[in-house]
């Protein structure tokens, strides 16, 4: 039942563990999606907390929100989805390779998607300083002139908070990869019965890309 | 013996073959759906422009948990965990936003849509940004804002 890989000192050590409170394999990896899932869930309300402020003032104040969302680089928005989506699918296909077992192709994977992630970062750094230079900032720190709408501040407390919410998360995807990527180079032991590090770690990065499938039409284009 | 077989239908459906052609085009259609996106966003369309943006957004991110994130070869409990999430994220967003539309106009935020009173100012320090106006404006305003 169990898939077993060779280690360094030669002794052959089951892949994976099966706990012994489990009564099977499936149940154990089961067990390990449900609770991902359930940590995804409370990472999903984390960022509602954020689209719900974005709700409410865009009720309150449409013409600052209209204003503003057009005051950012649009050219730049797109491109880092599309740099985020492209991400998640060799995220995904990292975890089709892990089941095959070929481990050469996960790690050849997960690292374009930490590529992408970097690429993303980078872009995001320069929208950032962008913003940091005209003075379209949070609350009191706003100087922008060209936007003078009651409002248009809150807009970019929302931005920046959302954005960088987002970021911190693709930084620890990142983390969470990386530690996939590691394995897969220096154990190889991912296999049809042992793919659960890299299905969740990728489950993770889809998340970060679902929060940013719905920040980009919401920041950047209505 | 109902979870039991629960993971049983989801391990055989994980590791049933689609081979990786599924998820180039799930990429595929999600690459579209950007561009559509993106172009329909750019016209600025005037009442139902939120509207199709979020519905886009919501097929985009239904793909990605479906095909992505493997849910439509899970069952039961992890079904049901996100749809309970998405349930609550509305429910959130539904009760606050009724609230700012009816409530007393006098307790929305000045300036507002839904509030007679005129802001002060726009909620902001244009001349003298703790860092930023501070900077820029670097000796030419030396008023002082009684906050």
């Amino acid at each position: 039942m169990q898939s077993s890989a060779s280690t360094a000192d030669g002794t052959v050590a089951p892949v994976p563990r099966l706990a012994m409170h489990f009564a099977s394999l499936e149940v154990q990896n089961h067990a390990a999606r449900l609770g991902m899932w359930l940590f995804l869930a409370t990472e999903i309300l984390l960022f509602a907390g954020l689209f719900i402020c974005y709700g409410c003032y865009r009720f309150l104040f449409p013409e600052a929100w209209a204003a503003s969302s057009r005051s950012l680089d649009l050219t730049m928005g797109t491109v880092n989805t599309i740099v985020l989506i492209t991400s998640s699918l060799t995220a995904a296909l990292a975890v089709h390779y892990a089941k095959e077992g070929k481990n050469r192709m996960v790690a050849i994977q997960i690292f374009l998607t930490l590529l992408m992630a970097v690429g993303f970062l980078v872009i995001k750094y320069f929208e950032y300083s962008h913003k940091f230079h005209i003075g379209t900032l949070p609350g009191r720190y706003y100087f922008y002139e060209g936007i003078q709408l009651p409002g248009a501040p809150m807009y970019f407390t929302v931005y920046f908070c959302a954005t960088a919410l987002h970021g911190l998360h693709v930084i620890i995807g990142m983390v969470v990869l990386t530690f996939s990527m590691v394995r897969a180079l220096r154990r190889a032991d991912f296999g049809p019965n042992n793919y659960t590090m890299v299905e969740l770690g990728s489950m993770y990065w889809h998340l970060v890309d679902l929060v940013w499938i719905f920040l980009f039409p919401m920041l950047y284009l209505v | 013996m109902a979870i039991a077989n629960e993971s049983r239908q989801e391990a055989h459906n994980m590791e049933e073959h689609h081979g990786a052609g599924r998820y180039w085009l799930i990429w595929g259609v999600l690459l579209v759906l950007t561009l559509v996106t993106v172009i329909t966003g750019r016209m600025h369309l005037p009442s139902f422009g939120l509207v199709l943006a979020l519905v886009i957004a919501t097929v985009k991110g239904t793909l990605v948990t479906l095909y992505f994130m493997h849910l439509i070869d899970h069952r039961g409990a992890n079904r049901l965990v996100f749809s309970v999430s998405i349930l609550f994220v509305l429910l959130m967003l539904a009760v606050p936003l009724l609230d700012l539309g009816t409530r007393f106009r006098g307790s929305n935020p000045p300036g507002s849509q839904y509030s007679d009173l005129q802001p002060p100012d726009i909620g902001a320090n244009v001349k003298e940004g703790r860092f930023g106006g501070g900077v820029r404006s670097h000796g030419s305003h030396e008023q002082s804002e009684g906050h």
